[in-house]
């Protein structure tokens, strides 16, 4: 009995899943995405959510097979010691390189818009900070904060989308395919990189109280995100139209944009501190999730530990670009690194599992 | 956490190294013990002789020796009691008088007697205990043995109504400093044989004992097991109150925010009893103390549950938003004032900038000072006695305020602003709790001060993980709303009792359902 209060359970899953990956639509990606392909940049979410439901829908079946194995474990039954170490290496990689330069864009955000005169420095090592206390808490702890706070975050946007309703005019979706339907398949796969945190998110499964669990609140997550960005994105094009391409980080300014009556001018502080608890959960997240691969890779039992020396590596790299401009230049290739190969490590494992024949496995199994 | 301690040990031995303790030469008393581990002997002078050498007769002024002789058995008797703790007139009419007017010689001892309660004890030591806790020993010529009477009455104040759980509905009746009476009250709650009282003694010199009182069929074992385990691994002297003990079996004693819930008022020791807690009792103590508590039985009163549905929720929802108001409001007037400008309407901007233009502080600095000044008036009014009592308060809200405002030293903003938080800290009935916010608020204020909202939002957040992860008695704080357990979901809003059918999943009782559907 007190194993299982260890456990994450469906409830909190979906949350960390959804602040994790929903947070997209209130930094830059909606205005990347509209860079693209312009005033068809809310198909993309829906599109690429459709690709990358693919190799999603193989990883999980993958996985199936080995109920309570997490996802580098599975690696490295299927594909050997040495290739799995390999690939877990790059997927390590990658996600140092995500994780620092998105607290950078988050401190940016927070510097440009409430803090124009405090230190970059300051409010970094100040995210990050809260970020590492709250995850050497544990991803239980995450889970149930952010259960806590899902509420107020999903009510938060929702007031402030619906505010900004007002303004918007929503015949600016069309042309409705933007720049042509063939751009658009051309900017599908780019938005894989969207969803790469659902590949990573695998690796709690031996948190989770059961597989079955963790099956269903991923498609749930993941449909609720796909919704949530392709809404967000529409939102703010019906808001910017052509706006969009010039703003950088379209919800803040729409928090500022919109106001309550004659009275409330300026609210955007009554919805920054929801988002920068939305920001911490999400990083904190991700931090505990990064010193677990680490710990997997180099046999660390407690992995705990690792998590400050960790961030305090990635606000040195976070540190690097001087602006904005190069944290967004820097951000670019791995939109289109990380998307495609987290799809293509998902389909290697389907195949290897399907050439070494675990599935007839594990149909056997069952017969039996 | 290992290894963390392991960093932290070759400092704790340096600073033992440092600080020796100093060598204490205890006095030996192997003599006493050695008299005390013995039995009585036949001989009543012999009897009598040690128990003055123990109770230093006449030395010790309310320890009174009463010698009579039984003439229908031809016996020389002793009875030893403590007056101040026994009632004499239990000792008169049902023991001495039984003996002295007895004309047959072949009934026994316990026949003679016509008081009820009876034991008969032959080892010195447990006489001794018997004597202390108010029992009249009686001791005959010839017998190996002593006769213990249940004499004990111990004054105290009568039951009285609560005086900080005040509440408009509902019983009326505290708890008193008599465990007697307080076990007495719940049974009167809970009239059912599975109800248990158990008796721990937890110290050993003033020996104090400790009551848990649970239902048997409900509560969990294991639980119940790591409690009575963390009672018997208390090695001190003496622990003169629940509150005391409340701090010894707490799971982190310097937290600020409380892990066990203490409450003077028997209904509620009693409906928690019924969800299958474990509650302790005292001697001396006029509350108990209710194990394992989460976050949402603090939080709540138990007038929520006795005024109707939608009245009660109202006061739930008052009561969270007073907690938000105590917490927020001085730091969110900082955090505004000093960061976020636009956000105040411009004409409310000019009104307070006009109202601030000749004080000469900054707005930390008139929050502090009020914040503070408000705690001194606060507990200045609990300890002056209670005829002046409303006299400082007028004295201290209204002039003190009003004159800080005319000599320029405050904003009256600022008034609205302290009294506003202030006001709604009370409405947080749990003492601990209380504090626990008011302490909170400061650490808001200065971080705050500090970086405006974003202070203030990485506090909370670090302050909302801290409290996840408080648990107690291994139940999480926030349970059974994250992590999920199967509850009648009382936490914010109640449903109507009704509807209540489930006992708290995290204390995993015996019967979960309270009432089935249908």
């Amino acid at each position: 009995m007190k194993q299982q209060q260890e456990k994450l359970g469906i409830r909190e899953y979906v949350c960390i899943a959804f602040l994790m990956i929903g947070m997209k639509g209130t930094e830059d990606t909606p205005s990347m995405l509209f860079s693209h392909v312009q005033n068809a940049a809310w198909m993309i979410p829906l599109l690429s959510g459709g690709l990358f439901f693919i190799p999603l829908f193989l990883l999980l079946k993958t996985l199936s097979l080995f109920e309570d194995k997490n996802l580098f474990e599975v690696i490295q039954l299927l594909l050997g010691k040495y290739i799995a170490f390999f690939i877990s290496f790059i997927i390590f990689c990658l996600n140092t390189y995500a994780i620092s330069l998105d607290t950078r864009t988050y401190t940016n955000i927070i510097r440009a818009y409430y803090f124009t005169t405090t230190p970059i420095l300051v409010l970094y090592g100040i995210l990050m900070v809260v970020c590492v206390y709250a995850a050497k808490k544990g991803i239980q702890r995450i889970g149930s904060i952010s259960y806590i706070l899902i509420f107020y975050v999903a009510l938060s946007f929702f007031f402030a989308f619906w505010l900004s309703m007002k303004d918007s005019q929503f015949e600016s979706i069309f042309p409705i395919w933007g720049p042509g339907t063939l751009e658009l398949l051309k900017a599908g796969p780019l938005g894989i990189g969207l969803w790469g945190e659902f590949f990573i998110l695998a690796s709690l499964i031996s948190f989770m109280t059961s597989f079955k669990d963790f099956r269903n609140g991923t498609w749930i997550a993941f449909g609720c995100v796909v919704i949530q960005l392709s809404l967000a994105t529409m939102l703010f094009i019906a808001l910017f139209d052509k706006g969009l391409s010039v703003i950088g980080y379209p919800f803040h300014v729409a928090i500022r944009y919109i106001s309550i009556g004659e009275f409330l001018p300026n609210i955007e502080t009554l919805f920054f501190p929801i988002w920068l608890s939305a920001a911490f959960i999400r990083f904190a997240a991700f931090l505990f999730i990064n010193a677990l691969i680490f710990g997997h890779l180099f046999n660390i039992k407690e992995y705990q530990y690792l998590i400050p020396s960790l961030a305090t590596i990635y606000l040195l790299i976070g540190m690097i670009p001087e602006t904005p401009i190069d944290v967004a230049l820097l951000k670019e290739p791995l939109r289109y690194v990380a998307g495609p190969t987290f799809a293509a490590i998902s389909i290697i494992l389907w195949l290897s599992a399907w050439f070494k024949g675990e599935f007839k496995h594990a149909k056997n199994k069952k017969n039996m | 956490m290992r290894k963390k301690r392991s960093l932290i040990k070759p400092l704790k031995l340096l600073s033992k190294t440092f600080n020796t303790q100093p060598h204490f030469v205890e006095q030996s008393n192997q003599q006493e013990i050695e008299i005390k581990k013995q039995k009585i002997s036949r001989n009543y002078k012999k009897n009598l002789e040690t128990f003055k050498t123990l109770y230093s007769i006449p030395d010790n002024i309310d320890v009174k020796t009463r010698e009579f002789t039984i003439a229908s058995l031809n016996r020389q008797a002793l009875v030893i009691y403590l007056s101040t703790m026994t009632k004499l007139a239990y000792i008169q009419t049902g023991i001495i008088d039984d003996l002295v007017e007895n004309q047959d010689p072949d009934r026994s001892i316990p026949d003679i007697v016509s008081h009820p309660l009876v034991r008969t004890v032959e080892v010195i030591e447990d006489i001794l205990q018997g004597i202390n806790s108010g029992s009249a020993a009686l001791f005959v010529d010839g017998d190996n043995k002593c006769y213990l009477f249940d004499t004990v009455e111990i004054k105290s104040r009568g039951i009285e109504p609560p005086k900080n759980e005040v509440i408009v509905k509902g019983t009326k009746e505290a708890f008193t400093e008599k465990v007697i009476d307080n076990i007495a009250l719940i049974r009167k709650k809970i009239k059912n044989e599975n109800l248990i009282v158990e008796f721990k003694v937890v110290s050993k010199r003033s020996r104090n004992d400790v009551f848990l009182v649970y239902e048997k069929d409900l509560v969990d074992g294991e639980l119940l097991q790591t409690i009575k385990d963390k009672l018997e691994s208390l090695d001190t002297d003496s622990i003169a109150d629940l509150s005391i003990l409340e701090q010894y079996i707490e799971e982190r004693p310097r937290s600020l925010f409380p892990t066990i819930l203490y409450t003077e008022r028997p209904d509620r020791a009693a409906s928690f009893i019924e969800e299958g807690h474990i509650t302790l009792l005292m001697d001396n103590s006029p509350s108990c103390l209710v194990l394992p508590a989460t976050f949402w039985s603090i939080f709540h009163s138990p007038e929520d549950h006795y005024l109707r549905t939608p009245y009660g929720n109202f006061i739930r929802l008052l009561r969270i938003i007073a907690l938000f108001v105590a917490l927020f409001t001085s730091s969110f007037y900082i955090a505004i004032t000093n960061f976020h400008v636009g956000m105040i309407p411009p004409d409310l901007l000019m009104a307070i900038a006009g109202t601030r233009e000749r004080v000469p502080f900054p707005s930390i600095i008139e929050v502090l000072m009020m914040e503070l000044a408000f705690e001194l008036i606060r507990e200045a009014g609990l300890r002056v006695p209670s005829p002046i009592g409303p006299t400082i308060g007028i004295v201290g809200a209204l002039i003190l305020g009003q004159a800080a405002v005319q000599a320029n030293i405050i904003s009256p903003i600022i008034i609205i602003v302290v009294a506003l938080s202030g006001l709604s800290s009370f409405i947080i009935i749990d003492v601990s709790f209380n504090f626990a916010i008011r302490m909170t608020r400061f650490l808001l204020i200065l971080s705050a001060g500090f970086l405006g909202i974003y202070g203030i939002t990485a506090v909370l957040i670090i302050g909302l993980f801290y409290l996840g992860s408080l648990k107690s008695f291994g139940t999480p704080y926030f349970a059974p709303m994250t992590p999920y357990f199967l509850s009648s979901r009382d936490l914010l809003i109640r449903h109507v009792p009704m509807k209540d059918r489930f006992r708290p999943g995290y204390l995993k009782p015996k019967d979960v359902v309270r009432r089935r559907k249908g």
